[in-house]
């Protein structure tokens, strides 16, 4: 019995070994990569990258014939094909002109006015989302604790708690099953917090379906059955997604999804707007989630800011302002007090005002001390969640494993939860105003409850705010102690499991946890005359879960006003942001933050604020792909069908050049067309021979791109008959007969800062004589960064 | 030596119920003797023999005492009905502060003191009506100066009847039903302790089912919202008695089908990532080459440059 089982530890301690090795295997590969061989083609050039189909096969195929596709685990440093860019940039064709110059002043007027008008319905819809989880979350939270709770005071009389531990371990499990199923299988874009995803979002990535109608419901339902699941995750990181997509549906005036179209916004169906108003739905959702109108604001300048102007900040506010303000109306209608505005927030801090939670100035540096321990307790988490992370997308990849994977999380906390409390010995004396909801005494004496239930035995919010407002003297230290550890390996776990849920609140918790204990044991160290100023923990337990948020997401402007707004109180203001400002400096010495460390595995094509600090070596001609794939400006069908379809070289965008002559020589540049574009045109057979026979055809508007928008077909569900390749394609009138260019002398920030400013998709490279030599494009750019070792370049990887 | 007593306790409450601190000593010392008016006052001899507390105060003490009831006899502002009333009013005042200090421990206020209470609040309710023949009392006794001191009095005490929760214990009048009742089972259950006290053990047994009615009494009350603060007093020390004292707390004795269960739902996750690391075959990435103008002039050429 004994020899296998041994064999299988040892065989698990090579595979760690193997592990650990692939890091220099990694390092060999970006060495080798670059020697393979190279080909070049004959009249088309195929550069750029892409492809969301899958094409394994035909890649096979022709890579074998060049050299051996490289297969290496998943590790952070690759970019993946997967995500495209969107068009930040309008392209300024013909007939985009046209319709500009043909709308009327009081056109420009109607469509600002229909700005706000959008805005303000993603406030109200966005609002009405969280009110809807807050209370459906109540709810079903409060009937499991109550038949939990019934139970357990049932067994504690006659015997067997075992049995009351199984009914929870197996309530939790049912939950978050649902919730980890409908995630796994519908819509796995809805895992997590979905804050990574927004940022990458309004960075300019397309992430396949993020703002979805689908991806919505399964967040809004995920998030529900994981917070009532009692896994140690928060609703308010969703509830960011959850604006994200009621904005970029709303602004659409139609749903892809319900086949439904309502005729209206139609001018808002472009990259452009669109990224606007998903600004303000991600703002709104702050802002719902935390009360917190202005931090929702610059939340979304802190994420997204590469694109802003002042009057979007402004439309940003009130939708942020419209959005909590709907939760707390619905909220007071709902607790039978209409009227009273004090549930601003899924999240309710409470108030901090009373005359106890004032700080003195000898006090500025220990919380500077505390932000130090949160920026080293964040870096842990997110060192921890990292090979974790890598583990999961490596070894637990298929749904049915992720499913399990949930499952068994949900049952081990509820697991360490029973334990910690029915090991518990710390008793605390029935308050009259009952901050708890479910109080369990086990066995504490009669009229005193456990009060390490408290902490674990309640929705995470409720025992932030149990640790923030409880008077001095409800929790114990070795009860907090406890707490804090087993709750921060149980949140590091958590977070990552293909359920949807946010990290806001664990952190949040964990650091009120160990602040509490930290203004504990303060109180009890200094001289008895001034324990009345120190003597208030709760308000080192906010300290403390500043500290901690700030060590693990590394937010800091946007984070400090949430905090700030959230606590109704500006007095906290400066030591907060110290402890903020601590707890990045503390973190960012180890690891990055925590959504930085997930865009990352999930290799996406993330451009920072600027280019690395080393990069001015580069210049345009070693970072663009050459050569590339250009049109005529008259081309023949057959050749736009080839090349769209070509599934190894899945390129979005054609420069357009004058005259392509028979060798390898472009010709000049002329204008920039888009795949999407060229789908459109194919699909409305714009073909200068059709238009011949056919004068009266309708002439193709914007509208036809607009309504073909955002799901553009792909190349294989558009039929060309043999006779219409040898057709011929007019593309003047389409292109963008201004695209951006640069020589290829200019250096890669330069590059970049064009990219970052203008949110630019394609930018061409040209010589001299305005002849096109290569194109960059976002993942040429975003393959540079700093590493331990100077600049490293990142793999492109098919994932 | 009864009616020491009795000064002293109102002077206590007067303390308590102004929440005054150190500094605010002088002004109820000043205050009492114009509280309790002309012949309550004169009772009031054997006031300044307890007010050594500051010494200093005693001669002004007497003169402003004696100032007061000098000018307010002839006072044309007050009638005799006013004055009567008044009478009244610190008489039954006296007495309802008398039985609060003296059920102050074990809790007994609101089934001691309600009859006083609710006198008391018919004569407060008479001054601050409009009186007999046009006459009323209100402004000239409750509004006629800054200090409005039968007005704070009555309210603070008031205070003390809220905070007690007092009026949930009764109901016309009189006590309810469900205190009544309460009080008959804890007066069982007390029975119970009594007989039992020598053998702890024999106690938890015996006492268990009359415990147990009680204590499920309290939790329906609680539920209803009928307790006043002498049930709820009495129920804590119950409580005490029965957990602490005669420890029949239920034991923490199922301890190890309870380590069994949970070590078995430890160990799953260990299983199911041994598992998944052993048996699921991990993912590969496909890396692709992409095209560059010259493939030499990447990581290595940049490394060069910086080095």
């Amino acid at each position: 019995m004994i020899p296998p089982v041994i064999s299988k530890v040892f065989s698990c301690y090579l595979a760690l070994l193997y592990l650990n090795c692939l890091t220099d295997l990694r390092f060999y590969l970006n060495k080798t990569s670059y020697l393979c061989p190279q080909f070049s083609g004959g009249k088309l050039f195929h550069i750029g990258r892409l492809s969301t189909v899958d094409l394994e096969e035909e890649i096979d195929e022709e890579e074998s014939v060049v050299s051996r596709p490289k297969e290496i685990p998943h590790n952070e440093k690759l970019l993946s094909l997967k995500y495209e860019s969107l068009d930040y940039d309008n392209s300024e064709n013909q007939l985009f002109l046209e319709e500009e110059r043909r709308m009327s002043q009081m056109g420009f007027k109607c469509l600002e006015m229909s700005r706000w008008l959008v805005c303000a319905l993603i406030g109200i819809l966005t609002g009405l989302i969280a009110c809807f989880i807050d209370i459906v979350v109540e709810n079903l939270a409060g009937l499991k604790y109550q038949v939990i709770q019934q139970n357990i005071e049932r067994f504690t009389e006659t015997g067997g708690l075992s049995i009351s531990l199984i009914l929870w371990v197996l309530l939790n499990s049912a939950f978050v099953m649902v919730g980890s199923v409908i995630v796994a299988f519908f819509e796995p874009i809805a895992a997590g917090s979905g804050i990574p995803q927004i940022k990458c979002y309004l960075n300019g990535v397309k992430i396949p379906r993020v703002v979805r109608l689908k991806t919505l419901v399964v967040k809004v339902c995920g998030v529900i059955c994981s917070v009532v699941g009692g896994l140690a995750v928060g609703k308010e990181g969703p509830m960011i997604h959850s604006g994200a997509v009621v904005a970029a549906g709303i602004s659409q005036g139609r749903s892809t999804s319900l086949k439904r179209d309502f005729k209206i916004f139609e001018y808002f169906r472009r990259d452009t707007e669109k990224r606007d108003f998903v600004s303000a739905g991600a703002a709104a959702g702050v802002s719902a989630a935390f009360g917190a109108p202005v931090g929702g604001v610059l939340f979304s300048l802190e994420e997204g800011a590469s694109f802003w102007n002042q009057m979007l900040t402004w439309r940003i506010f009130f939708a942020s302002m419209i959005s909590t303000f709907t939760l707390n109306f619905f909220m007071s209608i709902y607790h039978n007090k209409p009227g009273d505005f004090s549930n601003p927030g899924l999240i309710n801090f409470g108030r901090f005002d009373s005359d106890s939670t004032e700080y003195y100035l000898y006090e500025i540096p220990l919380f500077i001390i505390m932000g130090a321990f949160g920026g080293l307790l964040g870096a842990l988490f997110n060192v921890l969640n990292y090979w974790l992370t890598i583990l999961r997308i490596r070894y637990i990849h298929r749904p049915c494993l992720q499913v399990m994977e949930a499952v068994l999380v949900a049952a081990v906390t509820a697991t360490v939860s029973f334990t910690m409390i029915y090991f518990s010995d710390d008793c605390q004396p029935l308050g009259e105003d009952q901050l708890e909801e479910y109080p369990l005494q086990l066995f504490c004496a009669d009229g005193e409850y456990n009060s390490m239930a408290t902490a674990v035995f309640n929705t995470p919010e409720r025992s932030v705010r149990s640790l923030f407002h409880s008077p001095a003297g409800s929790y114990n230290p070795v009860t907090l102690g406890i707490f804090t550890i087993t709750y921060f390996f149980l949140a590091c776990w958590t977070y990552g499991l293909t359920v949807s849920a946010g990290v806001f609140i664990p952190s949040l918790l964990i650091g009120a946890a160990w602040g509490r204990l930290f203004g504990i044991l303060l109180a009890s160290f200094t001289p008895h005359n001034s324990i009345q100023t120190l003597a208030d923990p709760g308000k080192y337990a906010l300290i403390g879960a500043a500290a901690q948020l700030g060590g693990i997401v590394r937010m800091t402007l946007s984070l400090t006003v949430i905090m700030v707004e959230a606590t109704g109180n500006v007095t906290y203001g400066l030591p907060i942001m110290l402890v903020l400002m601590t707890a990045k400096i503390v973190g960012d010495y180890f690891v990055e933050g925590l959504y930085d460390i997930h865009i990352k595995l999930q290799s996406v094509p993330f451009l920072h604020w600027d280019a690395p600090a080393t990069s001015h070596s580069l210049t345009a001609r070693e970072v663009m792909s050459s050569p590339v794939t250009c049109f005529n400006l008259v081309e023949k069908v057959g050749t736009i069908v080839d090349v769209l379809s070509n599934t190894s070289t899945n390129h979005n965008g054609f420069p357009v050049v004058s005259r392509l002559s028979d060798g390898c020589e472009p010709g000049k540049i002329c204008g920039l067309i888009l795949r999407s574009q060229l789908i459109v045109l194919l699909k409305h057979k714009v073909f200068v021979e059709r238009a011949r026979s056919r004068l009266n055809q309708r002439k193709l508007q914007l509208k036809d791109f607009r309504d073909a928008y955002p799901r553009f077909p792909p190349i294989q569900s558009i039929h060309v008959s043999q006779d219409e390749r040898e057709c011929m394609m007019d593309l003047t009138e389409f292109m963008n007969p201004t695209p951006y260019t640069v020589t290829q002398e200019t250096s890669l920030p330069r590059v970049f800062k064009l990219f970052r400013a203008l949110g630019l998709r394609h930018l061409i490279v040209v010589d001299s004589d305005n002849q096109v030599v290569g194109l960059v494009t976002r993942k040429d750019l975003a393959r540079y960064h700093l590493g331990k070792h100077g600049l490293e370049e990142l793999q492109l990887a098919q994932t | 030596m009864v009616l020491l007593l009795k000064v002293v306790a109102c002077f206590v409450v007067l303390l308590h119920c102004s929440r005054a601190q150190a500094s605010s000593f002088e002004v109820n010392l000043t205050v009492l003797p114009s509280f309790i008016w002309d012949d309550v006052a004169n009772r009031l001899n054997a006031l300044p023999s307890i007010l050594t507390v500051s010494p200093s105060q005693e001669p002004s003490f007497h003169s402003s005492s004696d100032l007061l009831l000098s000018s307010f006899h002839g006072d044309p502002e007050i009638s005799d009905y006013c004055r009567e009333l008044l009478h009244i009013f610190g008489q039954r005042y006296v007495s309802y502060v008398n039985c609060l200090v003296s059920s102050a421990r074990p809790v007994k206020v609101c089934l001691n003191c309600f009859m006083l209470y609710n006198r008391l609040t018919d004569i407060y309710s008479n001054i601050s009506q409009v009186g007999l023949g046009n006459e009323s009392c209100q402004v000239t006794l409750l509004r006629s100066d800054r200090l409005m001191l039968v007005y704070e009095l009555y309210d603070k005490i008031t205070d003390i009847w809220k905070t007690s929760h007092c009026s949930n214990c009764l109901s016309n009048d009189s006590l309810s039903s469900d205190a009544l009742h309460y009080m008959a089972k804890l007066n069982e259950s007390l029975r119970c302790f009594e007989s039992q006290k020598s053998n702890h053990s024999e106690l938890c047994k015996e006492c268990k089912a009359s415990y147990k009615v009680l204590n499920d009494l309290y939790g329906r009350m609680e539920k209803n919202k009928s307790l006043c603060i002498d049930i709820e007093d009495a129920m804590n020390m119950t409580r005490i008695l029965w957990s602490k004292s005669f420890n029949c707390s239920f034991p923490r004795e199922e301890t190890v089908p309870v380590i069994a269960v949970s070590s078995f739902m430890l160990f799953l996750p260990i299983i199911f990532y041994l598992s998944s690391f052993l048996h699921s075959e991990q993912k590969k990435r496909k890396l692709i080459h992409p095209k560059r103008v010259k493939s030499s002039n990447s990581l290595m050429n940049i490394q060069d440059k910086h080095s």
